[in-house]
């Protein structure tokens, strides 16, 4: 089977193409819109604005979540911002900069379309948020706040605190709540999407595990939405929440949805580091940080003074020194790497020698204390409780963790699957953020997905393909339901030695060592060779204890795991297959002489698409060419 | 009674602002009752003649009483009923519950306690006083109650008066708390203020358990 | 990477479910670090369960760094551990001390029915927030976002109310399982903003009642839930509440009795 690539981005100039295809798509009358059900997986800020948005227009909406309310979907984690183009502080902000910015940013590879919609709908996304009530920062005169984020030269970060994910999914929550209590959302938590239904070649409906009951259940609808979010959880320690996973994203491409760029993982620099091997999870210490922090390591190797003892001339400013004019701003990959760089010469501090500092000292001294506290007071304060230590007193210790990813299945242009009625929102999509993704974005573009561009294509979809009547009595159904039936068996007889989370973290090593922020060919074979390894193991020597009957969280984990598994094998063959260095994709072959990424814009300007042939079976990579009409390629420098 | 009138009476905070404006109509009298007790120390013709006085009011006193019993009534039905939802809104008990002590204190974990020495205490104080012993006297010519002497050998017993004197401490708890969350139910906590609110509501409280426990100690020393 | 060598005995709830009777079952934790979280000593405890092939203690725990809500401990009898401004998952095991006996009990309110060990179910605030939880702006509605001009006093205090996450740590620490606390976040935010003002009286109203039917106790102004909450919301917000809820009932009063009302 060849898979069709059609990207279907709309003809004429890219200022006019989201207008114009708006204008073809096809309308559904409203009385016509609650014949249809639609089901979205996921209640993050783009499965939570679709499901808001759809039910508002009409359709009838069937909600799933796997936490026990929507409310606590993962994207409330987000702290930082959300990054529009409306160019309040007057400082030279456009449509046109924004996604300049976000293509450069990802390294020229993703879809110019898609970016250019992305930064066009930003600005509606603001206006929503504020009607819906999203207290975002003002100032005195009443007027909202902006600041600049992640090195970008014009501040159009749009915050709420530190805690602007929050904000904006109870937003989306807000609007979800309101169309349940309509009775035009059907809210089902505590629900695991485990598989999807295909009927004759388009996506129908779902098999899902009530977490509670044990119990599989099958939904039957005419479009499915997922919006499921990333899988950084592949590497076991990461900044994503425990329940985030792959399985539904997982389950849609063995169903024939293709996943494209899945080594593109984003490492963010500033994270507490890890410091003992029971630990579950990473923090995130807001990027902010960086705009008056100083990041250095002892330039003597074991050096063991405390590090207000160091003078000054045995510190090395590393990114001071090799990146002069963005200095601590470099952009995440950059400095992310420069952090492993020192920690591997063995520079690196702290007990486990894979830290840096990040040092307010100097900050200290010019602003005061109180001005720093009131900057990132609460920023000190969560690395204090974690950590036990005062960062007033000495710097903080800092080391990258794994914390996006911008790889996905892969969508056309109206964010449909190459499954037929399967859309993908948000992370678990890969269109707009190439090889990296700028801060902020994240929230940006999840919105955008479910308030402002879902609700027209998936009318479109619905408007002009004949869908026939399905059940869940159909046989599609019943074969998914007994699939996952054999799976859950079959993880419950192993009755072997060692827990999930022990391959889980075997399968983390393997690929933080050889998929992680720097990658080369014998590493990248090595790490598929070990994972086939420890995934024959996982299926002779797990252990799950109790029964698939009732809430067994055993069960679950075990189940997201052996997705993992395989996830993590196809995401070392894409790094193996990419050659070249993009972004957070960095191969150790292709640097110029002083470590920077090398693009190989000849060969590798496409997203890598694969598609699942089997169990037995290799995956068969295929291209879309990545075409750039309005953004000139161009080798990213912040030296 | 419209629709949003009934809701509004059997809501909770309906029922918890209708407590509070009893409580504080409450507050409002014993402030003048221990007002009127001070009388005491001028001797027992001030305190007879202060107590005709308010007899002789007629159909306006008894309106007032009218008034107190209702709002006694108001307050302590719907404490009960909230008292009792609340147990019921947990019914399996912590092993081991315990508070921050930046919150609950002895006096509002007490309140349904201290309020029930009040009831029980109320009921006492009108049998021993209002309708206790009733002896006469002629002050400036005029023969009215000597409710003087009523009050000093109510008091004579020991018995009573550290009855009387616990229940004043239960009723300093009670309004300790009460006063300044009454304020609260209305709605009317505004940051900085209600810190002086809270410490308006002790200062009240001492003011009431110590005025009125003082006399008691004052009138059993009287009579002994 | 190194264990620590603290031991700790902890006295925890189990039960299976909500038709079963439970208990407290003692447990040993040896070699706990004090760099470790509370969450993380548990997973420890889990995963020596499980290799015995024993159920795992089933609690609710998502994002582990004290922003979705989900964990939901009594630590020795404290919401969350009773430290200040922190959810389970923050609380570090430098709290406690070697040889410690620790108790940890599941949130108890007949609003949150037990599901299994330390999980309960909290669907009662989704319900409450459908109740009146929401400004109604349909997508597209909106005008500019600095249309509308909020005062920074009136932001702040607003952001102060919505960074409420729901854990339901105020119902499980009042002494009265009231749930007035975060309802009244939700109310106060939406009343404080000009946005929120065009449906607050039917707000207030209708999610007063929809917190008393869902068996929730009454508040009686201890301020334990303040107390407890890892997020500081201020009961002053509880303070507009009332406030909100009187001047609403008696405008739908006037509006009763002369448009001749249900």
């Amino acid at each position: 089977m060849s898979f069709n690539l059609d990207s279907k981005i709309p003809a004429g100039p890219i200022e006019q193409k989201w207008d114009k295809h708006k204008f073809d798509s096809k309308l559904i009358n409203p009385s016509n819109k609650r014949k249809f059900t639609v089901i979205v997986v996921g209640t993050g800020l783009a499965g939570g604005s679709a499901a808001a948005t759809l039910a508002e227009l009409g359709y009838n909406v069937l909600s799933f979540c796997i936490q026990d309310s929507p409310r606590r979907a993962h994207s409330i984690a987000a702290q930082g911002g959300i990054n529009a183009a409306k160019n309040y502080p007057n400082d030279g902000d456009s449509i046109k900069r924004l996604f300049y910015d976000t293509v450069k940013g990802g390294d020229y590879r993703s879809r110019e379309a898609n970016v250019y919609r992305l930064a066009q709908v930003s600005n509606n996304i603001i206006d929503q948020s504020v009607a819906q009530g999203v207290p975002f920062a003002r100032e005195y005169g009443g007027y909202l706040d902006n600041r600049s984020f992640g090195g970008a030269q014009v501040s159009r970060t749009f915050y709420a605190r530190g805690q602007t994910g929050q904000q904006l999914l109870l937003g989306a929550y807000s609007g979800m709540m309101k169309m349940v209590a309509k009775g035009k959302i059907k809210m089902f938590n505590r629900r695991e999407m485990m598989d999807l239904v295909v009927v004759n070649g388009k996506a129908r409906g779902i098999v899902c595990r009530n977490l509670l009951t044990g119990e599989l259940e099958s939904y039957a609808a005419d479009a499915v939405i997922l919006a499921t979010g990333g899988y950084g959880n592949v590497f076991f320690l990461s900044t994503n929440a425990m329940a985030s996973n792959v399985t539904a994203a997982w389950r849609c491409h063995k169903k024939g949805a293709g996943f494209a760029n899945p080594c593109f993982t984003q490492i963010h620099p500033t994270c507490i580091p890890v410091h003992g091997d029971y630990q579950s999870k990473l923090t995130l210490m807001s990027e902010s940080l960086r705009n008056d922090g100083r990041v250095w390591v002892p330039k003597k190797k074991g050096d063991t003074r405390k590090p207000a003892e160091i003078p000054d001339e045995e510190r090395d400013y590393y990114l001071e020194r090799v990146y002069p004019s963005f200095g601590n701003l470099a952009p995440r990959d950059v400095s992310s790497r420069q952090a492993k760089f020192r920690c591997d010469e063995g520079l690196g501090v702290g007990s486990t020698g894979r830290a840096v500092y990040l040092d307010f000292r100097d900050a200290i001294k010019r602003d005061g204390q109180a001005k720093i506290a009131d900057k990132y007071g609460n920023l000190f304060e969560m690395y204090q409780k974690i950590v036990g230590a005062n960062p007033y007193e000495e710097p903080m210790m800092i080391y990258p963790a794994v914390h996006y990813t911008m790889g996905g299945l892969w969508v056309d242009y109206n964010l449909q699957s190459t499954v037929p009625g399967l859309h993908v929102l948000g992370e678990a999509n890969f269109s707009d953020h190439g090889a990296n993704r700028l801060g902020a974005s994240a929230l940006m573009q999840g919105l955008a997905d479910g308030y402002f561009v879902i609700p027209y294509t998936l009318g479109h979809y619905l408007g002009s393909n004949t869908l026939e009547k399905v059940t869940t009595d159909m046989p599609e159904f019943k074969a998914s339901l007994k699939m996952v039936e054999e799976q859950t068996t079959k993880l419950l007889s192993v009755k072997g030695k060692k827990t999930a989370d022990d391959f889980h973290k075997q399968l983390g090593h393997i690929m933080w060592e050889y998929v992680g922020m720097s990658r080369n060919e014998a590493g990248l074979k090595k790490a598929i060779a070990e994972i086939r390894k420890v995934r024959e193991e996982f299926w002779k020597d797990v252990q799950v204890p109790g029964d698939a009957g009732n809430f067994n969280t055993e069960l679950h984990k075990a189940a997201r795991v052996a997705d993992f598994l395989e996830l993590g094998e196809l995401m070392a063959l894409d790094a193996l297959e990419r050659n070249e260095s993009c972004g957070g994709h960095f191969r150790e072959e292709f640097q110029t002489p002083d470590n920077e990424a090398k693009r190989d814009d000849e060969n590798y300007a496409h997203s890598a698409v694969w598609e699942y042939t089997g169990p037995n079976s290799s995956p068969v990579r295929h291209k879309e060419e990545l075409t750039f009409e309005n953004v000139k390629l161009a080798t990213r420098s912040y030296k | 009674m419209t629709t949003a009138v009934a809701h509004y009476f059997g809501s909770s905070i309906g029922r918890k602002q209708l407590i509070a404006v009893t409580g504080l109509a409450l507050c409002g009298f014993l402030v003048s009752h221990l007002t009127g007790n001070f009388l005491l120390l001028m001797g027992a013709d001030a305190f007879n003649l202060y107590a005709h006085k308010l007899a002789s009011l007629g159909a306006l006193l008894y309106l007032a009483e009218l008034g107190l019993l209702v709002a006694l009534l108001i307050h302590l039905g719907l404490a009960l009923k909230i008292t009792l939802e609340n147990k019921a809104a947990r019914p399996v008990k912590y092993l081991g519950k315990k508070n921050t002590g930046r919150g609950t204190t002895i006096m509002s974990a007490s309140m349904p306690y201290t309020g029930l020495v009040l009831l029980a205490f109320i009921i006492t104080h009108l049998m021993g006083i209002k309708y206790g012993s009733y002896y006469t006297t002629i002050v400036d010519g005029v023969e009215m109650r000597d409710v003087y002497r009523t009050t000093i050998e109510h008091f004579s017993s020991i018995g009573y008066t550290v009855w009387y004197s616990f229940a004043m401490i239960c009723a300093a708890f009670h309004t300790a708390h009460g006063f300044s969350s009454a304020f609260q139910s209305l709605g009317l906590n505004h940051g900085r203020y209600f810190g002086k609110v809270k410490l308006l509501g002790i200062l009240y409280a001492i003011f009431i358990g110590a005025g009125f426990a003082s006399l008691a100690i004052w009138s059993h020393l009287k009579g002994v | 990477m190194s264990n620590g060598n603290m031991t700790l005995n902890l006295k925890i709830w189990r039960q299976v479910n909500a038709k079963t009777e439970g208990k407290f079952v003692d447990y040993k934790v040896d070699h706990v670090s004090e760099d470790m979280s509370f969450l993380e000593m548990i997973d420890v405890l889990n995963e020596q369960l499980v290799r015995k092939g024993d159920d795992a203690i089933a609690f609710d725990h998502d994002c582990r760094e004290g922003i979705c809500g989900m964990c939901s401990m009594m630590i020795n009898g404290k919401a969350h551990g009773g430290f200040k401004g922190t959810t389970t998952c923050q609380v570090h095991m430098r709290l406690f001390k070697d040889g410690d006996t620790v108790v940890v009990e599941p949130w108890r309110s007949r609003a949150f029915p037990l599901i299994k060990d330390l999980t309960v179910d909290r669907s009662a605030f989704d319900t409450i927030q459908q109740a009146g939880g929401y400004i109604t702006a349909n997508t597209g509605n909106a005008q500019d976002a600095n249309a509308i001009l909020i005062p920074k006093p009136i932001a702040d205090e607003a952001m102060d109310a919505a960074a409420c996450i729901g854990c339901g740590a105020c119902v499980a620490s009042c002494p009265n399982g009231s749930g007035m606390l975060f309802m009244s976040a939700k109310v106060s935010q939406l009343a404080l903003l000009p946005q929120g003002k065009a449906e607050a009286e039917k707000r207030v109203l209708e999610m007063v009642q929809t917190h008393d039917e869902l068996g929730f106790g009454n508040c009686s102004n201890h301020a334990e839930c303040e107390a407890t909450c890892p997020k500081d919301i201020s009961i002053e917000h509880i303070a507009r509440t009332n406030r909100e809820y009187i001047a609403a009932a008696i405008k739908h009063h006037e509006k009763d009795r002369s448009g001749g009302g249900a």
